[in-house]
């Protein structure tokens, strides 16, 4: 892990141990962080301000129930990635009926060698989320990240942008340490390419 | 892992990840560094995949925008506030 990454867990751990013993400001300050995780990665990965701000809410009052029971506060980071994650993967569940959102931000793992997958498709009607994701990122960024393959840019997101370690990626996505690896690769190499050609 | 000191590109571009991520010793580091002193190739990739990591940690360096930021600390409030000892309110 990178040593920002490290000290990144260590102050969400000490967060943790804050909120628990009753700390109203390091509550506070995890609720915070939890919401702004669940914020950037569900606008990143799954491009849905709505959704976002849902997932929001709920990374919220998980958190909240949550913090108390934890036994081993240097987990909870992944803890807290794993819950946001899931929460995305039933907001793209329960939109099984619209076309635009048909793909789940599982499906496509395979599809990653340049094919394009449903996420890809431009959707004009969701043009106002992606003028809100262009502002905040940055709009090179933002068009380079929409070509991967949603488990790819779920990857890059948490890996690249987040910080997070390889280990914990692994741990969140259920995949070896070996797969992460490669898939960072890959997506790398893509998302350099697309940035180099904007 | 020891690559071989008259690494390919091939060899190269399988590794610029695990060089990046400072997952190399130092003497794989300076098998990677020997090729791309000679390869253009490889040393504008190498270049390209360090800008590309460095424009994705500044964009997780962005605060969120502040209309969403503020509903998150609304949120918070009314939360805590819901949940006061006081108010006999019991978190679940």
């Amino acid at each position: 892990m990178n040593p920002s990454g490290e000290a990144t867990r260590a102050a969400y751990a000490a967060l943790v141990r804050g909120a628990s013993t009753g700390d109203r400001d390091a509550m506070e300050r995890l609720l915070m962080r939890a919401q702004e995780v669940a914020y950037r990665f569900s606008l990143l990965v799954c491009g849905d301000q709505a959704d976002a701000e849902d997932v929001m809410q709920d990374a919220l009052l998980k958190t909240y129930q949550h913090v108390g029971r934890i036994e081993d506060p240097e987990a909870f980071r992944t803890w807290l990635y794993t819950t946001v994650r899931n929460a995305c993967l039933v907001k793209r569940r329960r939109r099984a009926g619209e076309p635009a959102h048909l793909e789940s931000i599982e499906q496509g793992t395979t599809a990653t060698r340049g094919e394009a997958s449903n996420v890809d498709v431009p959707d004009k009607s969701r043009l106002p989320d992606q003028v809100v994701i262009d502002r905040w990122i940055g709009k090179r960024l933002s068009q380079a990240l929409r070509t991967l393959p949603a488990p790819l840019r779920a990857l890059v997101v948490m890996r690249e942008i987040e910080g997070l370690s390889t280990r914990e990626v692994a741990t969140i996505m259920g995949i070896s340490e070996a797969s992460v690896k490669t898939r960072l690769h890959r997506a790398r190499v893509k998302l350099r390419r697309q940035l180099e050609g904007l | 892992m020891t690559l071989p000191p008259d690494l390919t590109c091939r060899g190269a571009l399988a590794m610029i990840s695990a060089y990046l991520d400072g997952d190399l010793g130092a003497t794989d580091c300076a098998a990677i560094e020997r090729h791309c002193q000679r390869c253009r190739q490889c040393a504008g990739l190498l270049d390209g995949l360090r800008d590309t990591i460095g424009l994705c940690r500044e964009a997780g360096d962005r605060a969120l925008p502040e209309p969403i930021r503020t509903r998150a600390q609304a949120r918070i409030r009314r939360l805590l506030e819901r949940e006061k000892p006081s108010s006999g309110g019991q978190r679940n």
